[in-house]
C-alpha cells in the first residue's frame, strides 16, 4: 500500500490494493461525493436486492411486523430467526447504513445473517424513516421504538431480554450508539452490547480524517454534510443537535454497554471512531476498537471477498459471538 | 461484486461494465496482489468460483465469490484460458455463460500471468490502436496497424483521449481501445480531423495529423485531457494551445521548472488561480481586472505580489509567455481528471 498522491488538500493513507481495485466497480453505484441532487440516484443504486434472493437456501425464517414508530406512525420491522434453535434466543436490533437518506432494512443482510445462522441470534431490522422527508427525531425514535417493542415482546418472540445487542452500520451505527445513550438516560432496557460498525457519530465534521478523502473512496466530507443536513435541517451544526443522533456530542459516556467499533484507516469516520472509543475508555467503559489499514468506508459491504473484509467480518463476528452465544 | 455490476447495468444500460472490469484488474496488477486475491476478485465479479492450476510443481487454487478457498478438483466443464508454462485459469460457470464472463477470464489470465512472472506481451498480443499510437514502434508496423483498421495513410486524423469512466453523451466514430499511458489507462479513439464535436466529459482532443503523426496527436490529446476541469471545462482541444500542447507533451510531468514551482507557492492564495487565469487570457491589466471582477488597483496589487514571488514581471515581454507556460504546467501537475471515477459525471446522468 503506497501513500496516495493528492494534488490538493492534505496527504492521506492509500487504499488497500484489493479494495482500490474494487472501487473501479463500486464507483459505478456509489460515487465518492454525494450532493442533495444525487439522493434519488442513491436510493435506486443502494437499494438492497430482493430479500427472497438473500434468504434462498438458508435455514432462516423471516417475518415482518408493523409496529408503532415515532409519533405512533406505523413502521415495518423485519425479524430474522434461525429455523431451528431451541430456548430463548439472543437478539440484535440493527439499524442499516445509508447516510440517514437511503438504504433499507435488508442492507448488508447477506453478511449479517451469519449472526442468525451461526450464533442462533434473532436479527431485528426496522425500516426507519429517511431524511430529508423525515428529519430528526424520526430516525432515532423509530429505532428506539423498535428496541422497546423487541424487549416488550421478548416472551412472545422467543427472545432472551438479557441478551439484546444494539447494532448498526455507518449512519445506523450512529443511531445504535444514540440508542445506548437514550436507553441509559430514559431508564430504558439496558443492551448487552453496542456494535458500532464504522459509525457516523458527529455532525460537526471537525476530525482530521473528515477532510482527508475529498472526492475519493466511499462517503467523503461532502456526502457527510449532505446526510447530516438532510436529517438535521436548520439545527445542523448548532447546539440544538441531540446527542442521540450525533453521539459524539454526548458529554457523559459513563454507564454504557460494552462497545465494539471498527473502521477503515482510509475513510472520513476513522478519527471520530477512534475518539469515541477513547472517550468510552476514559469514562471507565468497555470498548474494543479495530482500525483496518487501507479500508474505505463500508468496504465489507462492497467488497466482502477481499482479505481485509474477511478479517473485519471475522473479528467482528468473534466479538458478537462472545457476547451473545448460548 | 457481480451484483454491483448488475446494478450498474440496470442504472445505465449504456455504461461499459467491461471497462470497469479492465480497470479493476489493472489496479490488482499495479497493487501486485497474490493469486488468491486475483481469483477472489474474479469469482466475486463472476458470481461463481474461479480457479488456477499449474503443472510443475502441481498446484490448484480455487476461490468462491465470497473469497473463501474451495477444496478438491474443479468441475469438468469450466471456461478456461491457457497460460504459458502449462498453467491455466478458469471460472466455474454452471449453465449459460454470462455477458461479462469472457472479459473476466481474459483479465484474470493476464493478471495471474503477470503475477507468475510471465511478460505481459507474451499473454496479451499488442492491439492495433495501441501500436498505432506508440511512437516507439517502427513506422511500418504502425502503418500496417492503421491499414488493418482501414485508415488511409493520407487521411487527416486526430486522437480523442478520455478516462475510462468518462461520460459520453454522443459517441465518437472511429477505431478505439483502452491504451496505457503514464497517467493510467485511457480510452483512445482515432477520429477524422473534421469529426463533429463529441459530447463527452472529460476528454482531450489531439492535434490533426496523418497516420504517421498519430503518436504526436495522442500525446497532445493527453495534455488536453489533463487540462480539463469538469464540469466547467469538460473537454479541451489541443488545437487551442497549438505548439504549446506539443511542447508540454514532451515535458515529463515531474520535470522541475522554476517558474511553475514558484507559481505553485503562489497558488496557496485563494485569489491566485482565477487571477492568473484572467491575466493569461486578457490583453491588458484593465481587462484582466474586469474578467476577475475586481478593481483595477486590486489587480495591480496582485500583480505586484505575483512579480515578487515569481521574480519576473508577468505583464512584460517574455514574462507573459513565462506565466502562461508556468500556469499550464501547474495545471498539468495538479490535474485530477484521471482520478477515477468522476463523481460529477454520475450527477449529470
Amino acid at each position: 500500500m503506497s501513500p496516495a498522491t493528492s494534488a490538493h488538500g492534505p496527504p492521506r493513507p492509500g487504499f488497500d490494493p484489493e479494495l482500490k481495485a474494487g472501487l473501479a466497480i463500486v464507483g459505478g453505484v456509489f460515487p465518492p461525493t454525494i450532493t442533495p441532487e444525487l439522493i434519488p440516484f442513491m436510493r435506486r443504486s443502494y437499494a438492497s436486492p430482493p430479500v427472497g434472493e438473500t434468504l434462498a437456501g438458508r435455514a432462516v425464517r423471516h417475518r415482518e411486523y408493523e409496529i408503532a414508530g415515532h409519533a405512533g406512525d406505523p413502521i415495518t420491522v423485519s425479524v430474522f430467526r434461525p429455523a431451528d434453535a431451541p430456548g430463548p434466543r439472543p437478539v440484535i436490533v440493527y439499524a442499516h447504513s445509508g447516510g440517514l437518506m437511503f438504504g433499507d432494512r435488508f442492507n448488508a443482510l447477506d453478511a449479517n445473517l451469519a449472526w442468525v445462522e451461526r450464533i442462533g441470534a434473532v436479527l431485528v431490522t426496522p425500516e426507519y424513516r429517511l431524511a430529508p422527508e423525515f428529519r430528526d427525531p424520526y430516525q432515532r425514535e423509530d429505532v428506539y421504538a423498535t428496541l422497546l417493542w423487541t424487549v416488550e415482546n421478548a416472551a412472545g418472540l422467543g427472545l432472551d431480554p438479557r441478551r439484546v445487542m444494539v447494532a448498526g452500520a455507518s449512519a445506523g451505527a450512529g443511531l445504535a450508539a444514540g440508542l445506548a445513550l437514550a436507553a441509559r438516560d430514559r431508564g430504558g432496557p439496558r443492551p448487552a452490547g453496542q456494535l458500532l460498525i464504522y459509525p457516523m457519530l458527529d455532525d460537526r465534521g471537525t476530525a482530521a480524517s473528515v477532510n482527508q478523502f475529498d472526492g475519493v473512496g466511499v462517503w467523503d466530507r461532502v456526502s457527510n454534510e449532505t446526510g447530516w443536513s438532510a436529517a438535521l435541517g436548520p439545527a445542523y451544526r448548532t447546539d440544538a443537535v441531540s446527542p442521540y443522533l450525533a453521539p459524539a456530542r454526548a458529554t457523559d459516556l459513563r454507564g454504557l454497554p460494552p462497545a465494539y467499533l471498527d473502521v477503515g484507516s482510509a475513510e472520513i469516520f476513522r478519527d471520530e471512531a477512534i475518539a469515541y472509543a477513547g472517550r468510552l475508555w476514559q469514562a471507565g467503559g468497555d470498548a474494543e476498537l479495530h482500525v483496518w489499514a487501507g479500508g474505505f468506508h463500508a468496504f465489507d459491504i462492497f467488497a466482502p471477498h477481499t482479505a481485509l473484509a474477511q478479517g473485519m467480518l471475522r473479528t467482528r463476528f468473534a466479538w458478537v459471538e462472545r457476547l451473545l452465544a448460548d | 461484486m457481480q451484483e454491483l455490476l448488475g446494478r450498474i447495468t440496470a442504472l445505465d444500460p449504456e455504461a461499459s461494465v467491461a471497462i470497469r472490469v479492465i480497470a479493476c484488474f489493472d489496479e490488482l496488477i499495479i497493487g501486485n496482489v497474490n493469486t488468491r486475491a486475483l481469483l477472489s476478485t474474479a469469482a466475486s465479479l463472476a458470481g461463481c468460483p474461479a480457479g488456477y492450476a499449474q503443472d510443475r510443481p502441481h498446484r490448484t487454487v480455487r476461490m468462491d465469490p465470497r473469497g473463501q478457498p474451495l477444496h478438491g478438483p474443479p468441475p469438468d466443464t469450466v471456461r478456461a484460458i491457457d497460460l504459458p508454462q502449462s498453467a491455466q485459469v478458469w471460472i466455474e460457470r454452471e449453465g449459460a455463460p454470462h455477458a461479462n464472463d469472457t472479459i473476466i477470464v481474459e483479465r484474470l489470465a493476464l493478471a495471474v500471468g503477470i503475477r507468475l512472472g510471465i511478460e505481459r506481451h507474451d499473454i496479451e498480443p499488442r492491439r492495433d490502436v495501441d501500436v498505432m499510437l506508440d511512437g516507439r514502434e517502427p513506422r511500418d508496423l504502425r502503418r500496417e496497424a492503421a491499414c488493418r483498421l482501414h485508415l488511409a495513410t493520407t487521411a487527416r486524423l486526430r486522437v480523442l483521449a478520455a478516462p475510462l469512466f468518462a461520460v459520453w453523451g454522443t459517441h465518437a466514430r472511429g477505431p478505439g481501445d483502452v491504451v496505457s499511458s503514464e497517467f493510467g489507462p485511457v480510452h483512445a479513439v482515432v477520429v477524422t480531423a473534421d469529426h463533429d464535436p463529441v459530447d463527452v466529459s472529460p476528454a482531450g482532443i489531439g492535434v490533426a495529423t496523418d497516420v504517421d503523426g498519430l503518436p504526436r496527436s495522442y500525446r497532445s490529446a493527453l495534455v488536453a485531457l489533463r487540462l480539463c476541469a469538469p464540469p466547467e471545462e469538460p473537454a479541451v482541444r489541443a488545437d487551442d494551445y497549438g505548439g504549446l500542447a506539443e511542447l508540454l507533451a514532451d515535458t515529463p510531468a515531474d520535470h522541475p521548472n522554476p517558474d511553475a514551482d514558484r507559481l505553485a507557492e503562489l497558488m496557496a492564495h485563494p485569489w491566485a488561480r482565477s487571477t492568473v487565469d484572467a491575466l493569461v487570457r486578457a490583453t491588458t491589466v484593465r481587462r484582466a481586472a474586469r474578467l476577475e471582477g475586481v478593481h483595477h488597483s486590486t489587480m495591480q496589487t496582485r500583480i505586484e505580489t505575483l512579480t515578487a514571488t515569481l521574480g519576473f514581471d508577468p505583464m512584460d515581454g517574455y514574462g507573459r509567455a513565462r506565466l502562461g507556460v508556468a500556469y499550464l504546467l501547474w495545471r498539468l501537475r495538479t490535474s485530477r481528471v484521471m482520478e477515477l471515477p468522476t463523481p460529477a459525471a454520475l450527477a449529470a446522468r
